[in-house]
């Protein structure tokens, strides 16, 4: 596949850059600006943050971060897909300004015109940005539960996005779907057929991955964190059958929502996984010896916990909503 | 005539329910206190109303953990609690702020409750009781929302309409004594949403439907009486004490917007 210049970039493992600080000061207005060419690694990060995890699959990694008015919620691993014939974008951003440098990526690289936008799951992280794609009218896809958890929480979403992050969050906002995915479903971008599937109840209640046959590439989303904390939005129980069931995919390499751009698959999971158990299985004993909701926070699955980046802003809530589900098995 | 579906108690019309109070940073202490004016003045009226002092204390954590279900308690001192009329919580920043009102039965001195609401913003929450002299005394307690995707609805509400109806019970010492009360916990597993009329994005239309009444007796006798709201938790979820002979059955009688009737009936076992 011929790449444009501006895609060579300065080398070293995806897994090295995601320590360096500050890393992504490139996120605003640099994508013009073409490093000089050279040879690149495997999955480098490139002038405009992208990393190319496979042939045509790029992502655009997030910050391990909360969102601020210096990341612009720009806090999730979004990318793109190009076929022959069209583009996917994978998660169009937490904001417009994250989608506009999403799309000046795509346009920087002369890929097929972005012709679907698919929306992973409702949080703002994942789709505030749709807006920047707006006048090209892309299909828009998404999990069928996606409608209403947008109807229930959109007003709410754009809110916060304004508390978080100030006047850049003005026109940020998701697109309606207008495709909804209810068991599994084909999206065709020329030679390149992706596998869209809508899970049951897991990290929300409307999760959508999608696996790319051609590179044995599982894109995720909020179904795999990586060093960030899981956060739980759906069902605990759920998360884990259906992690399960995604183990035995014929992939090699997943992207997480959160973290590295790509992980080995399906090693990647397990910490992931053993977290989740903890977390039900501790916020059963705590339940069955009578510790409040107001108190659990505090005592289940703490160990378990501290290895996650992020802890401290999650992971109570996680018990919180962990407890409020397991109380009525 | 049949009701059509009663408006939640004080929503302070459809424009703000669909925009709450924003942005709502901490310094922003002359618009709260305007906006606790008004709705003290929907609520009570120009009534007189006295700081509680120790008489009424809330407890909340500082910062919510989960907007979608933020425990309160509220705790009455013995001269307050005896003979209390009712005992009303109110969430300023929230679109429908009356969250819910507490009445207790004759029998037992309602010494303290619990239950869970849902957070749109930073908020003071304030309790005002009303003691058996008619007099009104008020406190309150700031609180932060959460932020990220922590949202002051639940994700799965499929699963909750599912599983609509079921009742809980949590004893955690035990059944009571006639005299030695115990904490008690009643919850309805309920979706209490407040519905959305048309969303901007979806054009999808939600329709309202939460619990608006209570009644929780045992062997017969009124305990607590809850007017609830939308603000009050998915799966409305109540604390108090009890008191009585054991072997009794506690009654769980409530009624939503739609008008379904729901009840829960556990007879208490003497412990041992």
């Amino acid at each position: 596949m011929d790449r444009p210049m501006l895609c060579t970039a300065a080398g070293g493992s995806g897994g090295l850059l995601r320590a360096l600080p500050h890393r992504r000061g490139v996120l605003l207005g640099l994508v013009g600006a073409a490093l000089a060419p050279g040879a690149r690694a495997p999955d480098a990060e490139e002038a405009d943050g992208c990393v190319e995890v496979a042939p045509g699959l790029w992502v655009l990694p997030g910050r391990i971060e909360e969102a601020s008015p210096a990341n612009l919620n720009a806090i999730a691993n979004t990318g793109f897909i190009a076929g022959r014939d069209a583009t996917a974008v994978i998660d169009p951003g937490g904001s417009l300004p994250h989608g506009r440098h999403l799309r000046r990526a795509i346009e920087a690289r002369n890929l097929p015109p972005v012709r679907h936008l698919v929306l992973t799951h409702m949080h703002p992280d994942h789709v505030m940005g749709a807006a920047a794609f707006a006048d090209l009218r892309p299909e828009v896809i998404g999990h069928a539960r996606l409608p209403e958890a947008l109807a229930q929480r959109g007003a709410f979403y754009a809110a916060a996005l304004r508390d978080q992050i100030g006047p850049a969050a003005e026109g940020s906002a998701p697109l309606a779907p207008t495709r909804l995915v209810q068991n599994t479903a084909e999206l065709d971008l020329g030679g390149r057929v992706l596998l869209l599937r809508a899970h049951p109840p897991a990290h929300t209640d409307n999760d959508l991955t999608l696996l790319d046959h051609a590179t044995g590439t599982l894109w995720l989303a909020d179904l795999l964190f990586v060093d960030h904390i899981p956060t739980l939005d759906g069902d605990l129980g759920g998360w884990l059958r259906v992690l399960e069931g995604l183990r035995s995919d014929a992939a090699r390499q997943a992207v997480p929502g959160h973290g590295p751009p790509v992980v080995p698959w399906p090693g990647a999971a397990e910490p992931e996984r053993d977290y989740l158990a903890a977390l039900r299985d501790d916020t059963r004993r705590a339940i069955r010896a009578g510790t409040g909701l107001a108190e659990a926070p505090g005592r289940v699955a703490v160990t378990q916990a501290a290895r996650w980046r992020l802890r401290e802003l999650h992971h109570g809530r996680n018990v919180s909503a962990a407890y409020r589900q397991l109380e009525w098995e | 005539m049949p009701r059509l579906s009663r408006r939640p108690l004080l929503a302070l019309g459809a424009a703000a329910a669909l925009a709450p109070a924003l942005p709502a940073l901490a310094q922003e202490e002359p618009r709260r206190a305007e906006r606790w004016a008004d709705l003290r003045g929907l609520v009570f009226g120009d009534r007189p109303m006295e700081d509680a002092g120790d008489a009424l204390a809330i407890t909340a954590p500082p910062r919510a953990l989960d907007a979608a279900a933020v425990p309160v308690s509220i705790a009455l001192a013995p001269e307050l609690a005896a003979g209390l009329r009712s005992l009303s919580l109110i969430i300023d920043e929230n679109p429908s702020p009356l969250a819910a009102v507490f009445r207790p039965g004759a029998a037992v001195p309602l010494r303290h409750v619990s239950t869970r609401i849902r957070v749109d913003a930073y908020t003071f929450l304030h309790a005002v009781a009303e003691a058996a002299d008619g007099r009104l005394l008020m406190t309150r307690r700031f609180i932060k929302a959460a932020g990220g995707c922590s949202a002051p609805m639940s994700s799965d509400l499929r699963a909750a309409r599912e599983r609509m109806g079921r009742a809980r019970l949590v004893l955690p010492e035990g059944a009571p004594a006639a005299d030695r009360p115990v904490p008690a916990e009643v919850a309805l597993s309920h979706p209490n949403t407040s519905g959305l009329q048309i969303d901007q994005v979806t054009r999808l239309s939600i329709p309202a439907e939460f619990v608006r009444q209570f009644r929780i007796s045992y062997r017969g006798q009124p305990v607590l009486e809850v007017e609830g709201d939308i603000s009050i938790a998915e799966n409305p979820t109540f604390g108090f004490h009890l008191a009585g002979e054991p072997g009794g059955e506690l009654l769980l009688e409530a009624e939503d917007n739609k008008e379904r009737r729901f009840t829960g009936r556990w007879t208490l076992q003497p412990a041992g």
